[in-house]
C-alpha cells in the first residue's frame, strides 16, 4: 500500500464527509414542525427579497444546527482523546461517569435550590461531571488498574449517581420535574442564541487546545515508557488531556443535556475511515460527531410533529447496538 | 476443596443470618402507613374472625407485601448466584447483565397494550427478561460455548442503556403516562396483596429446589469448565439451563414489583464471603440472605422519609451501587 | 480574560432586551415585568387554566398545548373560544417554530414548565409566566386578573373575577352547611397507583375553602411539601376521610383492586357509602374558574348525595 493511495483515500473520505455535514445541516434548516419551503430558507438566509421565516430560520433552527454541531464535535473530540488515553476502544464520556454526575448535580440544584435562575443548570451540570469524572480517576489511581477495569469503575460510578438520581426523582415532588426530565433524555427544544453565546467561546477554545494537543495522543498510544523515552512527562499529559476531555463534554453536556454514545460512535467510525494516526483521525472524528448530533436532532423534530423526540433518545438508541457491534468486534479481533 | 473452615464459621453464621432476617422482617411487618398498628396486631392474626383494624392492616396489607420481599430477593439472590456460578464472572447478576431492564421495557410495551391483563403483563416482562439475557449471553459468546469475561459485563450494560433510552422514551410523552413509567421502572412493592403473593411463592419455591438440584453442577462449573467436562456433565446445558432459569427469576420478579437492581450481585457475594464457595450451603445461605437484604430494604423504605415511602428498588440501588463500584475496584479474573 | 468573562456571562445570567413596546401595559409576572401590546389578539396558552382566563372574558387563543389531544379542550371551553386554535405540541416540550409561525402578540406560559424555555419564548413574543402547575386556588384566581391585565381587558376581568367568587361563595355557603367538622380528600388514579391531593394542591385548597378539613398530615413545620402525594391503602386508612372523592384517569383504576380488602371497607367513606367519583381531567388538569366552579357543583352534588344517604 503506498503513501499516494492512503492520502487521497483520506482527501476522498473528507470531502465525502464535509459533504454529507453540509447535507444534514441543510437537511436541519429545512425539518421542523412548520414546512418551510427552500426559496424562504435561501431568502432569510441571505437577506434576499421575497417571503421569509425570520424567526423558525434565524432565531430557532439555525441557532440550534450550531448548537448541534458544536457539541456534536466536543463530545467527538472527548471520546477520541478517552479512548486513546485508555487505549480502550470502548470508552467515552459517558462511560467515565460524566453524563450520570452531571444529572444527578442538576437534579440536585433543581430540589436543593430551587429558586436559583434555570440558567445555573449549565454551572451544575459541569460541576456533577467534573466530580464524577474525577472519582472514575482517583478509583484508577487508587488501584493502579488496567484500562478495561477502568471502564468497569466509569460504569459503576455511573450506576452510583444514577442511584441519586432515581432517589431525588421518585422523593420528589414530580410536578418540579418537568424540566429536568427534558434534559435528562438530551433534547435540543428551546436552546437559542443565548445558550450558544454562553459556551461557544469556551467550548472553542478547548476544542482548538485539544486538536492541537492531540498528536501528543499518538505518542501516548505507543506505551508508557516509549513516551518518556521521547522526553514526554506522561502523567502530567494524561492529565491535561483527559482534563480537556471532560471539560469539553460536561460544557457541552450541560447545555444540550444527556447525548449519550456520540463521543463512543463517533471516533470508532472515524477510526474505521481513516485509521488511527491522531492528527488526521481528530479532525474526522469531529466531523462524524458533528454529523450525528446535527442528524439527531433534526429527525427528531421531523419524525412526529408537533411533538419533538429527544436528541439523546435517538442517539441512545442507534448508540447502544452500536456499542455491542464494537464489542463483538474487537472481542474477533483479538480472538484472531 | 477445603471446607473445613467453612463448615466452623457457617453455623454461627447461619444462626446470625437467621436472627438477622428475623429482626428485618419484623421490622418490616412493624413499620407502615400506621403507626398504631405494631407487631402485637399478629397474634391470633390468622385465627381471629372478624378481624380487629389493626389485624386486618397487618393480614391484608403487611404480611402479603413482607412475603413479596422474601421472594423477590430468593428470586434475585438465586438469579445471581446461578448466573456468577454459571459464567464465572463475579460480577454478574440480573441488573448488570440488562435482563433486569428487559424486563421493565417488556412492561413498558405491555402498557401500549392497555387491553392486556395482569398476567400478561408478567408474560411481557418474562420474554422481555429472556431476550435481554440471550442477547447478553449471545454479545459475550456464550453460545459458542467461549464466555468472554468483560464482554459479558459491558455488553450486559449496553443492553441494559438500550432498554433503559427506550423507557426513557416514554418520559416525553405523556405526563401521567410518564409517572406510571418511573412508578414501574423503580421497583416499588407499596401495594402488594395475597393474590401477588402466590404465583411469586410458587415460583420462588420452585426456582429454589430447581438451583438446589442444580448445586452440584455449579460447583463443577465453578471449577471450571474442563474440569466440569471431565467430571462427566456438559458445562453448557448447565450454562442454558441456569440462564433461562435465573431471567425467569428475575422476570417474575420484575413483573410483580418492577426492576430491583444489585440484590442479585450484593447476597451471593456476601454469602461466598461469609459460607465458603460450596453451592450445597451457599444456595440456602444466599436464599436466606436475599430475603434478609430485601425485608431491610423494606424497611427501610418506609421508614427513611416517614410518613411517605421510597421504592424499595431505589432503597437497594442506594445500598448496591457502592457496592458494585466497591467490586470493580477489588474482584479479581476479570481481565 | 476569556474564561473570566465567560464565567460572568454565566453568572450574570442572560439578560433580555425585549422590543419596546409603543403602549399596552407592564405587566408583573414569575420571571419579571413584561411589556405586552395595548390589546393582544394572537395569544398562545401553553397551560390549561390559562385557557379559562382567556374563555373567561371571551378571547379565543390562537394556540394552545394541548398535549396533542384537542378533546382535551372540555367543550365548555369550545363552546366559548371555538375549534380554530392550532395544537402547538406537549405542554412539556410545546413546538416553539408552531408557536413562532401563528406569529403571536402574547404567550401565556407556565412557571415548573416553561421557566427554562422563557428566553426563547420571549424572542417570539411577549410572555408571561405564571405558576400554573403548582400553584392553587387561590394562586389561579389571582392569575385571572394577570391574565386579564394582559389581554388589556382587566375591567372585564375584574367583573368575571367578581362574579365567580359570588358563584363560588354562594357554593360554599350552601356546602358550609354540610361541611363543618367533616373531613374529605381527593385523589387520583390510574392504573399502578392513587395519588392524594394534599390540602396545598389546587384540589386541596378547594376542598379548604368549602369548609371541609383534611387528615393528611402535613410534614416539617407544618408545610405540605408536596402537592400529589402517592398513597397505599394502608396509609389511606390513617387519612380515613369522611368523604373520598376519586378522579379515574384508567380503566380499571388501581383503587378499584381494592374493594373487598377488609382495610378498603373498613373506611369510613366506604362504610357509608361516600366515596364518589368525578371527571379526573376537571379536577385535577383544568385549574381555572369554570373548572372550580365545575368542581364545586360536583361538590355541592356530592353534599347532596350524602345529605341522602344520612
Amino acid at each position: 500500500m503506498t503513501m499516494v493511495s492512503g492520502i487521497s483515500r483520506t482527501v476522498v473520505v473528507f470531502t465525502l464527509l464535509t459533504l454529507s455535514l453540509f447535507g444534514a445541516a441543510i437537511w436541519s434548516l429545512s425539518a421542523g414542525a412548520v414546512p418551510v419551503s427552500w426559496q424562504i430558507i435561501a431568502n432569510t438566509l441571505f437577506d434576499l427579497d421575497g417571503p421569509r421565516q425570520d424567526y423558525i430560520i434565524l432565531r430557532s433552527r439555525l441557532p440550534r444546527t450550531l448548537l448541534a454541531l458544536l457539541s456534536g464535535g466536543c463530545l467527538a473530540i472527548s471520546g477520541t482523546i478517552v479512548q486513546a488515553l485508555l487505549r480502550n476502544p470502548l470508552a467515552s464520556p459517558k462511560i467515565i461517569g460524566i453524563n450520570s454526575g452531571a444529572a444527578l448535580a442538576v437534579c440536585l440544584m433543581v430540589i436543593a435550590l430551587p429558586d436559583l435562575p434555570i440558567t445555573y443548570l449549565p454551572v451544575a451540570a459541569v460541576l456533577g461531571g467534573c466530580l464524577a469524572a474525577s472519582l472514575v480517576w482517583l478509583g484508577s489511581e487508587v488501584g493502579k488498574v488496567s484500562p478495561t477495569r477502568l471502564v468497569l469503575i466509569g460504569i459503576a460510578v455511573g450506576f452510583l449517581f444514577d442511584a441519586g438520581v432515581d432517589y431525588i426523582l421518585v422523593t420528589s415532588p414530580s410536578f418540579k420535574f418537568s424540566t429536568p426530565l427534558v434534559w435528562l433524555t438530551g433534547s435540543l427544544w428551546a436552546r437559542g442564541w443565548a445558550h450558544l453565546g454562553l459556551v461557544w467561546h469556551v467550548l472553542l477554545l478547548l476544542a482548538v487546545t485539544s486538536v492541537i494537543l492531540s498528536y501528543r495522543l499518538d505518542l501516548i498510544r505507543l506505551g508508557d515508557a516509549h513516551a518518556t523515552g521521547l522526553g514526554m512527562n506522561v502523567p502530567r499529559e494524561r492529565f491535561v488531556l483527559l482534563a480537556l476531555a471532560v471539560l469539553l463534554a460536561a460544557i457541552s453536556v450541560s447545555v444540550v443535556g444527556v447525548l449519550g454514545f456520540v463521543g463512543l460512535m463517533a471516533p470508532h467510525i472515524a477510526r474505521s475511515l481513516v485509521g488511527g494516526s491522531h492528527p488526521v483521525l481528530q479532525p474526522c472524528a469531529i466531523l462524524t460527531g458533528m454529523f450525528l448530533v446535527v442528524l439527531a436532532d433534526a429527525t427528531g423534530r421531523a419524525l412526529a410533529p408537533p411533538v419533538e423526540i429527544s436528541a439523546g433518545i435517538l442517539t441512545a438508541m442507534f448508540g447502544a447496538p452500536f456499542f455491542i457491534f464494537i464489542l463483538i468486534t474487537t472481542g474477533k479481533a483479538e480472538q484472531s | 476443596m477445603t471446607t473445613g473452615g467453612w463448615q466452623h464459621r457457617g453455623v454461627p453464621a447461619g444462626l446470625l443470618l437467621i436472627t438477622l432476617f428475623a429482626s428485618g422482617a419484623a421490622a418490616s411487618l412493624a413499620t407502615g402507613g400506621r403507626s398504631d398498628v405494631g407487631l402485637s396486631a399478629l397474634l391470633g392474626v390468622f385465627g381471629a374472625e372478624p378481624k380487629s383494624l389493626a389485624q386486618s392492616v397487618m393480614f391484608d396489607i403487611r404480611l402479603p407485601r413482607t412475603l413479596v420481599a422474601v421472594f423477590i430477593g430468593i428470586n434475585l439472590a438465586m438469579a445471581g448466584l446461578i448466573l456468577q456460578a454459571v459464567t464465572r464472572n463475579p460480577l454478574a447478576s440480573p441488573s448488570i447483565l440488562g435482563v433486569n431492564q428487559g424486563a421493565a421495557l417488556g412492561m413498558v410495551l405491555a402498557l401500549f397494550f392497555p387491553a392486556m391483563s395482569g398476567s400478561a403483563v408478567g408474560v411481557f416482562a418474562v420474554t422481555g427478561a429472556l431476550t435481554a439475557g440471550a442477547l447478553t449471553f449471545a454479545i459475550a459468546g456464550g453460545f459458542q460455548g467461549e464466555l468472554n469475561s468483560l464482554r459479558l459485563i459491558l455488553g450486559g450494560v449496553a443492553v441494559g442503556a438500550f432498554a433503559c433510552a427506550l423507557v426513557r422514551f416514554s418520559f416525553t410523552l405523556d405526563d401521567d403516562l410518564s409517572r406510571q413509567v418511573v412508578r414501574w421502572t423503580s421497583g416499588n412493592i407499596a401495594d402488594m396483596r395475597w393474590h401477588d403473593v402466590g404465583p411469586l411463592a410458587g415460583l420462588s419455591i420452585t426456582g429454589l429446589i430447581a438451583t438446589v438440584l442444580l448445586s452440584h453442577r455449579l460447583n463443577l462449573m465453578a471449577l471450571g469448565e474442563a474440569s466440569a467436562t471431565g467430571l462427566g456433565t456438559d458445562p453448557r446445558i448447565t450454562l442454558l439451563f441456569g440462564a433461562v432459569l435465573a431471567a425467569i427469576l428475575t422476570g417474575a420478579s420484575v413483573a410483580v414489583a418492577g426492576p430491583v437492581a444489585f440484590v442479585g450481585l450484593v447476597v451471593p457475594h456476601m454469602c461466598r464471603l461469609v459460607f465458603g464457595p460450596d453451592h450445597r450451603i451457599l444456595v440456602p445461605a444466599a436464599a436466606l440472605g436475599g430475603a434478609t437484604l430485601m425485608v431491610l430494604a423494606d424497611f427501610a423504605s418506609k421508614w427513611v422519609i416517614a410518613p411517605f415511602e421510597t421504592p424499595v428498588g431505589v432503597i437497594a440501588a442506594l445500598i448496591g451501587a457502592p457496592y458494585f463500584l466497591y467490586q470493580t475496584l477489588v474482584a479479581k479474573d476479570l481481565e | 480574560m476569556l474564561s473570566r468573562r465567560a464565567l460572568l456571562s454565566i453568572f450574570t445570567g442572560l439578560v433580555f432586551a425585549l422590543p419596546l413596546q409603543a403602549s399596552g401595559a407592564e405587566i408583573a409576572h414569575e420571571m419579571g415585568i413584561t411589556a405586552v401590546p395595548d390589546a393582544p389578539q394572537r395569544i398562545v396558552v401553553l397551560e390549561f387554566s390559562f385557557i379559562d382566563a382567556l374563555a373567561s372574558v371571551g378571547v379565543a387563543p390562537v394556540g394552545i398545548a394541548d398535549d396533542n389531544k384537542r378533546a382535551r379542550i372540555i367543550p365548555a371551553y369550545t363552546d366559548i373560544i371555538g375549534d380554530d386554535w392550532v395544537s402547538v405540541g406537549t405542554r412539556k416540550t410545546p413546538s416553539l417554530e408552531i408557536i413562532a409561525a401563528l406569529q403571536p402578540d402574547l404567550i401565556i406560559a407556565d412557571k415548573t414548565r416553561h421557566a427554562a424555555a422563557y428566553d426563547t419564548l420571549s424572542e417570539i413574543a411577549p410572555t408571561i409566566v405564571l405558576d400554573s402547575l403548582g400553584g392553587d386556588y387561590y394562586a389561579s384566581v389571582a392569575q385571572m386578573s394577570v391574565i386579564g391585565q394582559a389581554l388589556g381587558k382587566q375591567n372585564e376581568m375584574d367583573a368575571r373575577v367578581a362574579a365567580h367568587r359570588a358563584t363560588m361563595a354562594a357554593y360554599v355557603d350552601e356546602i358550609k352547611t354540610a361541611s363543618s367538622g367533616v373531613t374529605a380528600q381527593f385523589g387520583v388514579t390510574n392504573a399502578t397507583g392513587l395519588w392524594l391531593h394534599s390540602p396545598k394542591s389546587y384540589n386541596g385548597s378547594l376542598l379548604d375553602m368549602f369548609g371541609f378539613s383534611s387528615n393528611m398530615s402535613p410534614t416539617e413545620g407544618g408545610v405540605y411539601q408536596t402537592n400529589y402525594v402517592p398513597t397505599t391503602l394502608e396509609q389511606l386508612s390513617v387519612v380515613d376521610p369522611d368523604i373520598l372523592i376519586l378522579g379515574k384517569y384508567a380503566r380499571p383504576a388501581f383503587t378499584d383492586s381494592w374493594s373487598g380488602d377488609a382495610l378498603y371497607d373498613g373506611l369510613t367513606a366506604v362504610k357509608s357509602g361516600k366515596v364518589f367519583q368525578v371527571t379526573a381531567h376537571n379536577w385535577s388538569r383544568l385549574r381555572g374558574m369554570l373548572a372550580a366552579e365545575m368542581t364545586a357543583q360536583d361538590m355541592l352534588e356530592i353534599i347532596r348525595m350524602t345529605s341522602e344517604s344520612n
